[in-house]
């Protein structure tokens, strides 16, 4: 920790000495230690040692932003100059400014990784996979332990130290049987502890599963409106769109954003609740601070339907005259709803449980198409055969009001908290 | 240049085991103005070493954010105890690698790192050009970007070598909306390899391209949505050259081979029309150079190209020297890493369709109704071929002529049941390079391709 306050103590010296008005240094330590399994072997043992330091100057309203990994006091001082130079060459925009109060400590996680442990638990996990998903391919597994340190600290007095470590997992895999195979699946964890055996963690038993009941697959019959469900994997990146177009920096600064004026308005179903939580206890490492140096809170952005805040950064909130978003994660934690998912699936006459979206950006207007992957038909409430070649097309914004319901059960993958969700008004395009 | 760190400690090889030491330095540069907003001025410099450790059939890396030669031998030692611990533990007691040619590339020329205004006093005349000339406009974006990678590489066997790769690239976003209301957004990227200023002389260059793109967009604002289902299309180079990376290359990748793609079975196998030739080029294509040279690889392979598909047939994989010997398949050069602190995997480099012997004009007045769809915002494909692309622009075809522009759009199929229906092949060739294909790290790659005439499956209402 002391290379880190030394650092950002150099930044904010020659900052000041080069005549800044508003700055800011965060410096960043970090080590990874990560084994990749490739085509179901171990291939690879990873250790890397990082650093990066994140320099902001404001001067006459003007900002520059520079970027390194290099604490070397000569490099320091340049990357001061570098970003000052840059913010001299910008234009005036009143609407530049950093946090003004602030500040803390936090600590979390296991700091020190047992790779002996992690390699165990690695192993019983490919194992497991190996006898109890026979039909199974593990593409690629990469299992790592993080360990970070990071100081930040503005002209105006905001300081936060923190220290954590965690460990995480990414696992891609597809079914096979003979020549046929399922689309390729992915899911992952994040963890601070090694207690339990990996695949228990997650919905990676769901998602093998899934993909040994994919490998067969029929194109969806026809053309339609139908109802489709997403599950939770499949609804972390249809909110993520959803963000995009709706609610951040880009579409309300340009006021393409068809939700610029819904501020506290109903935008979705009164049954979707939906907060960007951090602090929330099933998430591990959540953000602790914005690199805007303010302290991360959790919020709600649309609550019972209504919207409640926008997906602002600190500039865009001056630019657009709205408060900015209290954090800049993406750990999303939307509320269960009261029915199991099957009673969900059994109210549906014509539809598909969609795990994963393969789609163009949704349009401005929130339109989008895409091919619905890992996916199965439902038919009379009931789920009945994978599907391939099918098509999903829809509106964003549309369906939410367009809810049939939410599952009371929920994933929880360290990341995320996520249930599974249904909506009608979706056309399912086959052959 | 960095200096000469990798060079000085060959002889800190541990001998037998195959070893890679690489020192780099990477660069960003992005200015972004929103609505003349200068939204984002930003300046990236990330450098340091790492090494790569061969032994009994695993890797150890380790990397230190340091360019220096206390930091090159503190990661040798670390991802010589990571290969011998993985060794220990994984058991696999696999051989050394087979030998490649050894040699020393001559180091590529320096170039000149542009200080932030320079991005900003180009970007500044094309956006008040655009916002004079086009009021109407809902919105404009626009972005300077310029990157640029050097590597210094020495291996126990293979080529040494130092290379610089800077290239540069301008975005343009314009928005407008239908008379019902509906947003459309219409974008364009311009530039490839080299910096900046040699890349882009002067903002009225561009002042062309924005009054092309505009009409573009004017078009599009009296679009219609194309219909859904089987449709006979032209698909531009851009996107042949999406289908070539994305559908295809990615298959064809040793790695996701041995991960269960469905190349597998078919190598040596018809895939696609006869008409369909397709190879990842290294440094040359076509008679010229590709958009973004490679020469010597990450593992110190000197680069050739990759044929994949000769006149229809899968003749190839992209291999690294591990899965060369696993599949006896020459290594090419396809062994890439992103950052310092990146181990190289396999990578495509300049993927491309070849040319065949068709008029565009012709293809167009081939087709009685269909679709010609030139640009794309996003493209994806899984091991199994499955593709799906988000078409930004496109037209409808009429009776053998371009018809009303189109809304946004998607199309998707098996990459190689489509390319079994290409029935025509433009004589010209479309390269693209400004884009980062991701796998387990990003990586810069060029994609290209002639007009495709075939059948997809495109979405919509």
């Amino acid at each position: 920790m002391q290379i880190l306050n030394d650092t950002v103590a150099l930044a904010l010296e020659a900052f000041s000495g080069l005549g800044a008005q508003i700055y800011s240094a965060r410096a960043v330590k970090s080590r990874r230690n990560e084994f990749n399994v490739d085509g179901g072997r171990f291939s690879l043992f990873r250790t890397t040692l990082d650093t990066a330091l994140t320099l902001q100057a404001i001067k006459d309203h003007k900002r520059g932003v520079v970027s390194g990994n290099s604490f070397d006091e000569k490099a320091v001082r340049m990357a001061a100059a570098d970003c000052l130079a840059s913010a001299e060459a910008g234009q005036a925009d009143p609407a530049w400014d950093m946090a003004e109060s602030g500040g803390g400590t936090f600590e979390e996680g296991p700091y020190e990784p047992d790779m002996d442990k992690l390699f165990a638990r690695t192993r019983e996990m490919l194992e497991a996979i190996k006898k109890e998903y026979p039909k199974i391919m593990v593409e690629q597994l990469i299992v790592s332990h993080v360990q970070a340190d990071s100081v930040y600290e503005n002209s105006k007095g905001v300081r936060y130290t923190a220290k954590s470590g965690r460990y995480e997992a990414d696992i891609m895999f597809s079914g096979h049987e003979g020549d046929k195979s399922s689309s390729f699946n992915g899911g992952g964890f994040r963890t601070a502890s090694l207690e339990e055996p990996f695949l228990e963690l997650g919905s990676l038993r769901k998602l093998l599963e899934d993909a040994q009941n994919q490998i067969h697959t029929t194109p969806a019959p026809g053309k339609g409106e139908g109802a489709v469900v997403f599950t939770p994997e499949c609804l972390g990146s249809i909110l993520y769109e959803l963000a995009g177009n709706y609610v951040s920096d880009a579409v309300l600064i340009d006021g393409t954003s068809q939700w610029k004026d819904k501020l506290g308005q109903q935008v979705a179903d009164p049954a979707l609740t939906l907060r960007l939580a951090p602090g929330d206890e099933r998430i591990v490492s959540g953000e602790k601070y914005t690199e805007e140096g303010y302290r991360s809170e959790d919020f709600a952005l649309i609550e019972k339907g209504v919207l409640k805040q926008f997906l602002l950064s600190d500039y865009a909130a001056r630019k657009t005259g709205h408060t900015r978003a209290p954090n800049t994660s993406y750990a999303l934690v939307v509320e269960p709803g009261e029915k199991p998912l099957q009673d969900i699936i059994a109210s549906i006459k014509k539809g598909l449980l969609v795990g994963r979206y393969s789609g163009g950006a949704a349009g401005a207007n929130g339109e989008f198409s895409g091919v619905a992957k890992n996916a199965f038909m439902i038919e009379d409430g009931k789920v009945t055969f994978a599907v391939s070649e099918t098509m999903i097309a829809g509106n964003l914004a549309g369906m939410l009001n367009q809810l049939i319901g939410i599952s009371k059960e929920t994933v929880q993958d360290g990341t995320s908290v996520l249930p599974w969700l249904a909506v009608n008004g979706i056309t399912i395009s086959g052959q | 240049m960095i200096p000469d760190i990798a060079g000085k400690l060959r002889n800190h090889f541990a001998p037998g085991a195959h070893s890679e030491l690489r020192a780099q330095r990477s660069l960003t540069r992005r200015v972004t103005m929103l609505q003349g907003n200068l939204t984002r001025n930003a300046r990236t410099d990330s450098q340091g070493v790492s090494a790569r450790v061969y032994q009994g059939g695993v890797y150890g890396f380790a990397s230190q954010a340091e360019l220096s030669g206390a930091a090159a031998k503190r990661a040798l030692k670390t991802a010589t105890d990571n290969a011998r611990f993985l060794d220990g533990h994984a058991g696999y007691n696999l051989g050394a690698l087979p030998d490649i040619a050894s040699g020393a590339m001559a180091p590529q020329e320096n170039f000149t790192d542009l200080p932030q205004k320079h991005y900003l006093d180009f970007l500044r005349p094309l956006d008040a050009y655009i916002s004079g000339k086009y009021p109407d406009l809902a919105s404009r974006s626009l972005v300077a970007y310029a990157d640029s990678m050097e590597k210094q590489l020495i291996t126990s066997d293979g080529y040494a070598s130092h290379i610089l790769a800077p290239r540069s690239y301008i975005y343009i976003f314009l928005n407008s909306q239908t008379d019902s209301g509906m947003p459309i957004e219409i974008f364009k990227t311009y530039g490839g390899s080299g910096t900046f200023d040699l890349r882009f002389k002067a903002p009225e260059d561009l002042y062309p391209e924005v009054d092309r793109l505009y009409e573009h967009l004017m078009k599009k604002r009296e679009g219609v949505f194309a219909q859904a289902g089987k449709k006979t299309v032209i698909l531009h180079g851009e996107l042949a050259g999406m289908l070539a990376h994305e559908a295809v290359g990615h298959t064809v990748e040793a790695d996701l081979v041995i991960g269960g793609s469905v190349a597998g079975p078919m190598l040596n196998e018809m895939v696609a029309s006869p008409l369909v030739s397709m190879t990842d080029f290294a440094h040359s294509a076509f008679g010229g150079e590709a958009p973004l040279p490679v020469y010597v690889d990450d593992e110190g392979v000197l680069a050739e190209d990759a044929e994949l598909i000769r006149n229809g047939r899968l003749t190839g994989y992209m291999v690294n020297r591990e899965l060369g010997r696993h599949f006896s398949m020459r290594p090419q050069g396809n062994a890439r890493a992103f950052a310092f602190n990146d181990e190289p995997l396999i990578r495509m480099r300049n993927t491309a369709v070849h040319p065949g012997l068709d008029k565009f004009e012709d293809m167009i007045a081939s087709v009685e109704d269909g679709y010609y769809l030139i640009s794309s915002n996003n493209g994806q494909a899984d091991t199994t071929g499955e593709f799906m692309f988000g078409i930004s622009l496109g037209y409808e075809i009429k009776n053998g002529r371009l018809g009303r522009a189109i809304f946004d759009t998607t199309i998707s199929g098996i990459a190689f049941d489509m390319l079994k229906t290409v029935d025509r092949v433009s004589d010209r060739v479309n390269w693209s390079s400004s884009g980062f294909c991701g796998k387990k790290q990003p990586m810069p790659v060029g994609l290209g391709g002639p007009d495709l005439r075939c059948e997809v499956m495109i979405g919509g209402k």
